[in-house]
């Protein structure tokens, strides 16, 4: 595999879920399920006294569950129905996790959006001249948005705010790309 | 990193959810519609008997159901414990044939604790980072470097990767030869403990 695959393998690898845990999850719960019916049918094979339920009995209660009155079938069936769609949903989302990645000739980078907000933000009270505790930064999958709160009396100019964080952004090489929007809040705070 | 089957894992979850889907949708419709429901349960009922039966007269039946029930179970902690792999912890190894000038030949092995031991060390003076954790992965064969720096708050992430760049480049001068290294910078646990850096 040469090297640029095996970046862009390891990029998209750490910017998406696996999907592990609810993986397991499933997995052990039906295990569980199964080791339970399993017990129990060997239990009934050497005629032993059944744990909760012997097989027969699971079997007459599946087959005389269609007499059960409608609205409650249809409540049970409706619920299954739900978590299969979430789960189906689950299966097929990208789940990204809040990174983004940038591939160069030596070495692939994989940052967290919070870092990017954290350095953002600092950019922002650079320039605006305020406080970092005044600024807080939101990134999102393409867009960033830059919320800075004036001190009272003091007047922040938004343009040259959005002009540093630009040029910020556009340092940056990792993808997928960023757009900043900077909003002066028109409250003040008491610094 | 890890070579985690990403695609069986969805896969499962998806034919899960579909099993339930169906299930779930085929109970409520049949419920919904009267004529449905009286033909399957006067069908069901007429089968607890037999079935009953059935299970008295051959209990083997029991046994194969437990026997697939355990099988199942195999399968799926087989599944459960594939997941995470691929960590190694050998970056090189380079072996030696012998030859006329060399006539031992010979191996190399190289650890990855050399690599995460050096370039801990040399990032790890970055006043942009809090810490750096070095680890080995095999991908596709490949040994392959995955460096976490936990960033200082406020850090540039473009600077800090040069940074790191050029530490990893002084790493290939020492090491004599390049292996792929991906860089992760993150901002965790860690990040939040420590203060931010007053000198910029």
């Amino acid at each position: 595999m040469s090297t640029p695959a095996l970046y862009r393998r390891a990029v998209r690898r750490e910017t998406h879920s696996p999907r592990s845990t609810l993986a397991i999850t499933i997995a052990i719960i039906l295990a569980l399920v199964l080791a339970w019916l399993g017990t129990e049918s060997v239990l009934a094979a050497i005629g032993q006294p059944a744990l909760l339920v012997a097989p027969k009995d699971i079997v007459t209660a599946v087959l005389t569950a269609a007499t059960a009155p409608a609205p409650l079938l249809v409540a049970i069936g409706a619920v299954a129905a739900i978590i299969g769609l979430v789960l189906i949903v689950l299966s097929l989302a990208p789940a990204r996790q809040g990174r983004r990645g940038s591939i160069a000739d030596r070495t692939a980078a994989v940052v967290d959006d919070r870092v990017i907000a954290q350095s953002l933000a600092r950019v922002a009270s650079y320039a605006g001249d305020i406080d970092p505790s005044q600024v807080s930064v939101s990134v999102g999958a393409r867009s960033a948005r830059v919320d800075v709160t004036p001190t009272s009396g003091r007047r922040v100019d938004q343009r040259e705010i959005q002009q540093a964080v630009d040029a910020e952004v556009a340092s940056y090489d990792y993808r997928p790309a960023l757009r900043a929007r900077v909003r002066v809040s028109s409250k003040g705070t008491v610094a | 990193m890890n070579s985690t089957n990403r695609f069986l894992n969805r896969f499962f979850i998806f034919v899960v959810g579909l099993v339930v889907l169906a299930a779930g949708a085929a109970l409520s419709a049949g419920a919904l519609l009267p004529d449905v429901q009286r033909t399957i349960s006067e069908n069901a009922e007429r089968a607890v008997g037999p079935t009953n039966d059935t299970i008295d007269a051959q209990p083997w039946i029991l046994w194969v159901a437990a026997v697939v029930a355990l099988l199942l179970i195999l399968v799926i902690l087989w599944f459960v414990f594939r997941q995470g792999r691929g960590h190694t912890g050998t970056l090189l190894q380079v072996d030696e044939q012998r030859t006329k000038d060399t006539p031992t030949g010979g191996r190399v092995v190289l650890d990855v604790k050399v690599a995460e031991q050096v370039l801990e060390e040399a990032i790890g003076r970055n006043p942009d980072v809090v810490a750096v954790d070095v680890t080995g992965f095999r991908i596709r064969k490949q040994s392959t470097l995955r460096l976490t720096a936990h960033a200082r708050r406020g850090a540039s992430p473009v600077q800090l990767r040069r940074d790191i760049e050029a530490a990893i480049h002084e790493w290939d001068g020492v090491l004599g030869t390049s292996t792929p290294v991906v860089i992760q910078i993150v901002s965790g646990l860690r990040t939040r403990l420590a203060s931010t850096n007053r000198v910029v």
